[in-house]
């Protein structure tokens, strides 16, 4: 049973269709990559999960329960979480403030709280280093690793992070990518929505978005090797 | 001048709390409410009709005034700002004037445009500060206000719910995204706001004449300069911008001389120091949100 599921999914903004029926499913535990060349719908694929952005039709089933038709906070809470492009930190708050706001759905636990806040910082020693900085001064790749981080403070069960490594030098994009299997690797499914064909080298499986339809998707070492995906992803 | 000095910082304190509901709007929603001085004025004539025409007793005519504005704070929100979430914010901007411009309409029709007068809270005879006599429900005023302004920066600074008032304000889609509904933001703030309205209402009713939209005449513009002096997202600012224009306030009151209704002269200087301010420093005297 997988633990998400779009199936026929469509949406698009105002009368303007934009999804047109996308199915997809990730097993639990995995991590998986997105490409897809500027336009193609990967993020309003990302905000028709989260809930940003109502589905016009088909179903999205996460852990066995129709999720499409509730509003975001309730997918946070059931473990929905969505890393958005363009960073969005708060800037005029901390660091920590940040990270304490992330994991607002489950703030009353405040021992868990600080000990997913002690795991982010494991994650991101950058961060540990610079808790008291207002999250606004920071540079582009700090605050990507804040909002990161700040998802991992909601406790996800699934994270989709959409283009973590925008404007990342190569090097700090690749240990992003590596940071990210870490996390995956502790049981947190991942979803990456990625422009840098890098990222590839850490997923379980892929799939490559074209003008609002999938046009690939494989699952397994062997598939993505086998599978010249760079040639495809660059068409 | 000592005088002046004194009952300035206590108006100062006033316009600072209604300055620091403007700056929470601001905020919130990217707009001025014209309404907010109105919440001090209904609240004002609630504690009035509670204590003098009901006789309850003051603590509780008041608490009552501000839980009554709290609604009608409340109500603002699910019946004219939230219907206009996405529209563009001068149509908001225009809705409040219209809410503050209904509820001064509807205190005329309830109340009549004959001045009332409630007594104050405190008796007795006032307490030298400065060689000043200040009357109790001055002090009380002032007391009051440290006390808000305290615990507000707690709230705004250690508290999930003031944190994520902060966090709406800079990011919504972010807000949302963390699961902190951002409608429900909206609804909160702007109660929050009519309650800091309301108790700058209430506080202020048994020092002079209620009458129909006293507040708005005498209290929205030095409020506002208070809170763009602040830095207009700053609430710190806004609480401090209000004591500095009390004082320029009283100051102008000393050397111009004073009338009770419209401090003409007064405002001059304190429209002086809003210019000045703009000049010197565009971004406020805090100049960063917080
Ligand atoms: N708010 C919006 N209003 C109207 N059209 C939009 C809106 N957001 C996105 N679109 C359109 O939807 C299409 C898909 O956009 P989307 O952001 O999902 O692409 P993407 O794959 O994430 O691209 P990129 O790699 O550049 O981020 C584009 O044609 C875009 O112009
Ligand atoms: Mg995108």
């Amino acid at each position: 049973m997988p633990l998400l599921e779009l199936t026929d999914v469509r949406t698009g903004y105002g009368s303007l269709p934009v999804l047109h029926g996308i199915s997809f499913a990730v097993e639990q535990g995995e991590l998986a990559v997105m490409l897809g060349l500027n336009g193609a719908g990967k993020s309003t694929t990302m905000m028709a999960i989260a809930g940003l952005l109502k589905t016009w039709s088909g179903s999205i089933s996460f852990e066995d329960a129709s999720v499409g038709r509730l509003d975001t906070a309730k997918r946070v809470q059931r473990g929905i979480v969505l890393v958005p492009e363009g960073r969005r930190v708060f800037p005029a708050l901390s660091v920590t403030v940040n990270l304490r706001l992330g994991a607002w759905v489950r703030r009353r636990d405040r021992k868990a709280l600080k000990e997913r806040m002690e795991k982010v910082f494991e994650y991101f020693p950058r961060l540990a280093e610079r808790r008291n900085q207002l999250a606004g001064t920071m540079s582009g790749g700090e605050q990507q690793m804040l909002a990161v981080g700040r998802g991992l403070m909601a406790d996800p069960k699934l994270l989709l992070i959409d283009e973590a490594s925008l404007g990342l030098a190569p090097k700090t994009a690749q240990e992003l990518f590596q940071t990210v299997k870490q996390i995956s690797k502790t049981g947190v499914t991942v979803i990456m929505v990625e422009q840098n064909a890098g990222a590839l080298d850490v997923a379980d499986r892929a799939f490559i978005m074209e003008k609002g339809t999938l046009i690939f998707q494989g699952a397994g070492d062997e598939e993505l090797k086998a599978t010249d995906l760079r040639a495809a992803y660059l068409g | 001048m000592k005088q002046f000095l004194v009952l300035g910082v206590i108006n100062g304190a006033v316009y600072g709390l209604l300055a620091t509901g403007l700056v929470l709007v601001y905020k919130g929603a990217r707009v001025f409410n014209f309404a907010q001085a109105e919440f001090g004025t209904v609240a004002a004539f609630f504690a009035y009709w509670l204590i003098e025409k009901q006789h309850l007793p003051y603590w509780a005519g008041d608490l009552l005034a501000i839980l009554g504005i709290a609604i009608v704070g409340f109500l603002v929100e699910r019946l004219i700002v939230r219907p206009l979430f996405t529209a563009p914010r001068v149509t908001l901007l225009v809705a409040t004037a219209g809410v503050a411009l209904v509820l001064i309409q509807l205190q005329f029709i309830i109340v009549g445009a004959n001045a009332v007068q409630i007594g104050p809270a405190l008796r007795g005879i006032g307490v030298n500060i400065l060689d000043v006599v200040v009357s109790p429900q001055r002090l009380l005023i002032f007391g009051v206000l440290v006390i808000l302004g305290l615990g507000m920066g707690y709230f705004f600074s250690r508290t999930d719910l003031g944190l994520a008032v902060l966090a709406t304000s800079q990011e919504p889609v972010a807000t949302e995204l963390a699961g902190i509904g951002t409608r429900r933001m909206s609804s909160f703030i702007w109660t929050f706001a009519a309650v800091l309205g309301g108790i700058a209402g209430v506080l202020l009713a048994p020092t002079g004449a209620l009458f129909p939209g006293f507040m708005t005449i005498t209290d929205l513009l030095p409020a506002f300069t208070a809170a763009v002096v602040g830095g207009i997202t700053s609430l710190p600012g806004a609480f401090l911008g209000g004591l500095l224009i009390g004082i320029t306030q009283g100051l102008g009151e000393f050397y111009f001389g004073s009338s009770t209704i419209v401090r003409g002269a007064a405002n001059l200087l304190v429209f002086a120091v809003l210019v000045l301010v703009l000049l010197v420093r565009p971004k406020g005297l805090i100049g960063r949100e917080a």
